[in-house]
């Protein structure tokens, strides 16, 4: 059967538009094509799942990351655009990772971008190809045209953004666009979406390889709702467990790390959290700007009140890894929001750029790397200049440093030889969330099995979501004892996972509050008029873990690597603080093996028994089963 | 369309003001009717509070079914902009823009079919099945907030989501707004709470009185200049100015329909008063 029917025969649910534009790039050639029908819309429903899935089916098996037969999928899902719920945002690309070369890319954003995909005409799209000049890809109101970016190439992401709109003469257009980094095949170059909005993790590079400076978005259309006056209902009660952000928290607050109280500092060898951190914060001006109809309120902006860079214009989305990321360079209060202004401008994903620049900045303190190989910077820690220079030639590749800073920690490390890889942080060659990880286990346990190429989605909890204590009985888990984590991990991806693919946010899943799950999934079948129970909908996310990691093992990724292949440093016993000498080390690779046994999945190579991939009836993939290996 | 109205929107539903206290109210220009409970609601903007996030302009769209048109203007598929008075993202004031309301509205008083209807409850209501697309209303309006649906042909604005005030819900902008910018209640306690407001920031209401007031009220911190608010007089039914041009091709050509021609002279005759504002005023 095609995936996509010339004639669609079965009815088009609600909460989608119908339609992905495929556009070859090399040729300039654009179609649209028809959604696939509904059996394989409710297996594989939108965003990574539905994205994947198609990718699986098209992707040759030795294409390139950055190679010509390369492709990306962008896709929403059905709750994405329809107005009347929070988090109703999210966008998902997936390709092959330029970091890993193996494993899943993934870069999941999201703001207004969505939105206006489905409000110009389409619920994702495809891009093959690459082509033979910059362009950027305008679509308006279900017409798709390609026009020529050599105006707009090399301009950063801010700049492209508003000469983009500009360009095309709407205000309400919505822009996805990439800076210098991805033009110059940084591999953690990001997507970059409505100022505050970034699909992190290489996605940029891979538009770069492409010569796409960015897709223009507008329309008015809006997708059919199967149940109005249902959705209005539960998207209310999802509203009201929400948590919001607040003004006063960005002027006060450390980051996601102050949380548990460590943050990154000198390469990951001090976990401090002082006050020194975020001297200025509080005479900064602080504006919050939601997403599309999300009343958590992640984004904001910011005007920088003291200091060098007082004036500076900042747009952020809650996270707050780029904090972390100049933190870790011994760069503290609002030289680090600059900094993070400006890795944002120049499209790097924070974490790849810091674990690298952090790996430079050592070698530099232990008399590795001189000033010869640095075009002359001094990378002492806490050099603001130094740091900013460091930025643009990663972004373009500059010099000896430049250049490696673009490839990655691992490749920089074993450039600069002796004992640099052990200072190194990766997973597989990806970098992981830029946040002091290493005191919490569920949190470790999500990096190290992510696909390296990615947000990890899950980490766990120390007690089930209540939602699920129908079924889910266990807890509280202990922080310090590795019992019950792997399960814990493995349902959390699970719901993370269906939240993304239904199109929602997981910034707005309060998964920890009665009814944060229940009323996204009420939302969900509102929508679409499907009847999903929760067991589904956890069906739903498992499917799509199974299918990433069914994406490696084609591509000759195994389980065993997701703890061999880990820059040392990530692994190492805390140097520091109230969590001084902990370490996941210890636990692993039980943890690992756990994790996949739990998950379906064989502990050594990663791939799906047989069994799971019946119960998930994805029965096509039995080829890549654990058990056709053994043949 | 917008589907409006399952109440009182015929013609026999509804009544011009009658005895004293009420047509001192509302004047006797207005066909007035009752949604509920007979109580005045407000809405009430706290311009001190809103941050410029239009989810109550995507709120309205998502409510009444428009497409996703453009929010930067009014359209008879976005009834409310959010405007700021300087470069748009960076502007740290913002003035909501939608029909205010009004206890004495030019809009119903100039309507030759009586399609626009005030309810005791507060919203100022245009009835798509009657309106014949004359464009009076949209002329006599004194901050200009009705449009024309180009499809349909007839003038369209916001209806305090009187649907929802029928079933004792707020308008649904007030319910999207996520920093309580918006707020709704009986005008007794809106007003109230508005002065309150006003007085602690040492700022401005706006739109108690302006055009004798309406059931929509602003607070501001600075004046209403400075928001780029329009400077309305106080007078209940303001002048306003419907060109000759439009009235002469409306009595005179074949447009509005002869439907609706017939029903505006009947009314004409049964309420004369009427065209003495329409007209000459
Ligand atoms: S949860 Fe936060 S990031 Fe997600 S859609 Fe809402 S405001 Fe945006
Ligand atoms: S603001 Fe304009 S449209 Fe609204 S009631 Fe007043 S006159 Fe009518
Ligand atoms: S009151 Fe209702 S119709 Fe009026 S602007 Fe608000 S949502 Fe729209
Ligand atoms: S929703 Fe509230 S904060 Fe946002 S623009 Fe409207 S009134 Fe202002």
């Amino acid at each position: 059967m095609n995936l996509f029917p010339a004639q669609r025969t079965s009815p088009l649910p609600g909460g989608y538009v119908g339609k992905i534009l495929r556009v070859d790039l090399t040729t300039g050639s654009m179609r649209d094509e028809n959604l696939p029908e509904e059996p394989i819309l409710k297996k594989f429903i939108g965003g990574q799942s539905l994205a994947l899935y198609i990718l699986l089916k098209e992707l040759p098996l030795d294409a390139t990351p950055l190679g010509p037969e390369s492709r990306i999928v962008i896709m929403t899902g059905p709750i994405t655009g329809n107005g009347f719920t929070p988090g109703g945002t999210k966008v998902t690309a997936v390709f092959l990772s330029p970091l890993t070369g193996s494993t899943l890319g993934r870069g999941a954003t999201s703001g207004y971008w969505g939105t206006y995909l489905k409000a110009a005409g389409y619920d994702g799209m495809i891009l093959t190809g690459v082509a033979p000049e910059p362009v950027y890809l305008y679509i308006n109101q279900g017409k798709a045209e390609l026009r020529d970016a050599a105006k707009f190439w090399g301009l950063g992401t801010r700049a492209t953004e508003d000469r983009l709109r500009e360009a095309v003469g709407k205000q309400d257009a919505k822009i996805m666009c990439i800076g210098p980094a991805g033009e110059n095949l940084n591999r953690a170059a990001m997507l970059a979406n409505d100022y505050n909005h970034f699909a992190a993790h290489s996605g940029g590079a891979v538009f770069g390889s492409k010569k796409l400076k960015g897709i223009v978005v507008t329309g008015t259309c809006r997708p059919s709702v199967f149940n109005k006056a249902a959705l209005v209902d539960a998207g209310w009660r999802w509203r009201t467990t929400l948590q919001q952000h607040d003004v006063k928290k960005k002027k006060t607050k450390y980051g996601h790390g102050e949380s548990w109280g460590a943050l990154n500092n000198f390469n990951w060898r001090s976990t401090d959290l002082s006050p020194a951190h975020i001297q200025g914060f509080d005479q900064n001006d602080v504006v919050l700007r939601p997403c599309f109809q999300c009343a958590r309120m992640c984004p904001w902006d910011a005007t920088i009140g003291e200091g060098a860079h007082k004036g500076t214009l900042l747009h952020f989305n809650a996270g707050g890894e780029w904090l972390d990321a100049f933190f870790n360079l011994g760069i503290k209060g609002n030289a680090a929001l600059y900094l993070a202004e400006r890795i944002n401008d120049v499209g790097i994903e924070c974490s790849h750029f810091s674990c690298g620049a952090g790996v430079a900045f050592e070698a530099w303190e232990k008399g590795l790397l001189g000033p010869d190989r640095t075009n002359g910077l001094r990378l002492e820690w806490g050099n603001i200049e130094a740091a900013d220079k460091l930025l643009d030639m990663a972004a373009r590749r500059e010099g000896w440093l430049g250049n490696l800073l673009a490839d990655g920690p691992r490749q920089l490390a074993e450039a600069l030889g002796g004992d640099a890889p052990n200072w190194a942080v990766h997973t597989k060659g990806g970098t992981p969330a830029m946040h002091e990880w290493r005191p919490m286990l569920g949190q470790m346990l999500r990096e190290l099995v992510a696909s390296g190429g990615m947000k990890p989605q899950g980490g766990g909890s120390t007690k089930p979501p209540p939602d699920l204590r129908y079924k889910e009985t266990w807890g509280p888990l202990e922080a310090d004892k590795p019992d019950g984590w792997a399960w814990s991990h493995v349902l959390s991806e699970q719901y993370r996972q269906f939240t993304g693919i239904f199109g929602g946010c997981w910034f707005a899943q309060m998964n920890q509050k009665p009814d944060g799950l229940n009323s996204i999934l009420d939302s969900f079948n509102a929508i679409t008029g499907w009847k999903f129970t929760m067991d589904d909908a956890l069906a739903a996310g498992h499917r799509s873990m199974i299918l990433q990691s069914i994406f490696g093992t084609q591509r000759g990724w195994i389980a065993d690597l997701d703890w061999k292949d880990v820059g040392p440093r990530f692994l190492e016993p805390i140097p520091d603080g109230k969590y001084k000498g902990f370490t996941i080390a210890k636990w692993l690779p039980d943890m690992i093996y756990e994790y996949y046994r739990l998950s379906g999945r064989h502990e050594r190579t990663g791939r799906p028994f047989k069994e799971t991939l019946d119960q998930l009836g994805i029965e096509e993939f039995t080829p890549w089963s654990h058990e056709a290996s053994q043949l | 369309m917008h589907p409006v109205f399952h109440q009182t929107d015929q013609l026999k539903g509804r009544r011009m003001a009658k005895n004293p206290s009420e047509a001192q109210q509302y004047g006797n220009l207005v066909p007035t009717a009752r949604l509920s409970d007979g109580k005045p609601r407000t809405i009430l903007f706290n311009a001190t509070k809103c941050i410029g996030c239009r989810h109550c302009v995507q709120a309205c769209k998502d409510w009444n079914d428009h497409d996703r048109t453009s929010l930067y203007s009014l359209s008879s598929t976005n009834w409310i902009t959010m405007e700021p008075p300087v470069l748009e993202g960076l502007s740290p004031l913002w003035a909501r823009n939608s029909c205010m309301h009004c206890e004495f509205a030019a809009c119903a008083a100039v309507c030759p079919v009586e399609a626009i209807t005030k309810y005791e409850e507060g919203p100022v209501v245009i009835n798509q099945e009657v309106c014949i697309g004359c464009e009076y209303c949209i002329h006599a309006c004194p901050w200009e907030v009705i449009t024309k649906n180009d499809i349909t042909q007839k003038a369209s604005k916001c209806t305090m989501c009187s649907d929802r005030i029928s079933e004792d819900k707020q308008p649904f902008c007030v319910q999207a707004c996520p920093t309580e910018a918006l707020d709704f209640g009986l005008t007794v306690e809106m007003s109230e709470k508005a002065r309150t407001q006003a007085k602690a920031v040492g700022g401005y209401t706006y739109g108690e009185k302006e055009a004798g007031g309406g059931n929509v009220i602003y607070v501001l911190k600075e004046n209403k200049e400075t928001y780029g608010l329009r400077n309305i007089s106080e007078q209940k039914f303001p002048k306003h100015k419907i060109p000759l041009g439009l009235m002469l091709k409306d009595l005179f050509t074949p447009r509005c329909g002869i439907k609706g021609k017939l029903r505006a002279l009947y009314l004409a005759i049964i309420h004369p008063k009427r065209l003495i504002y329409r007209y000459f005023s």
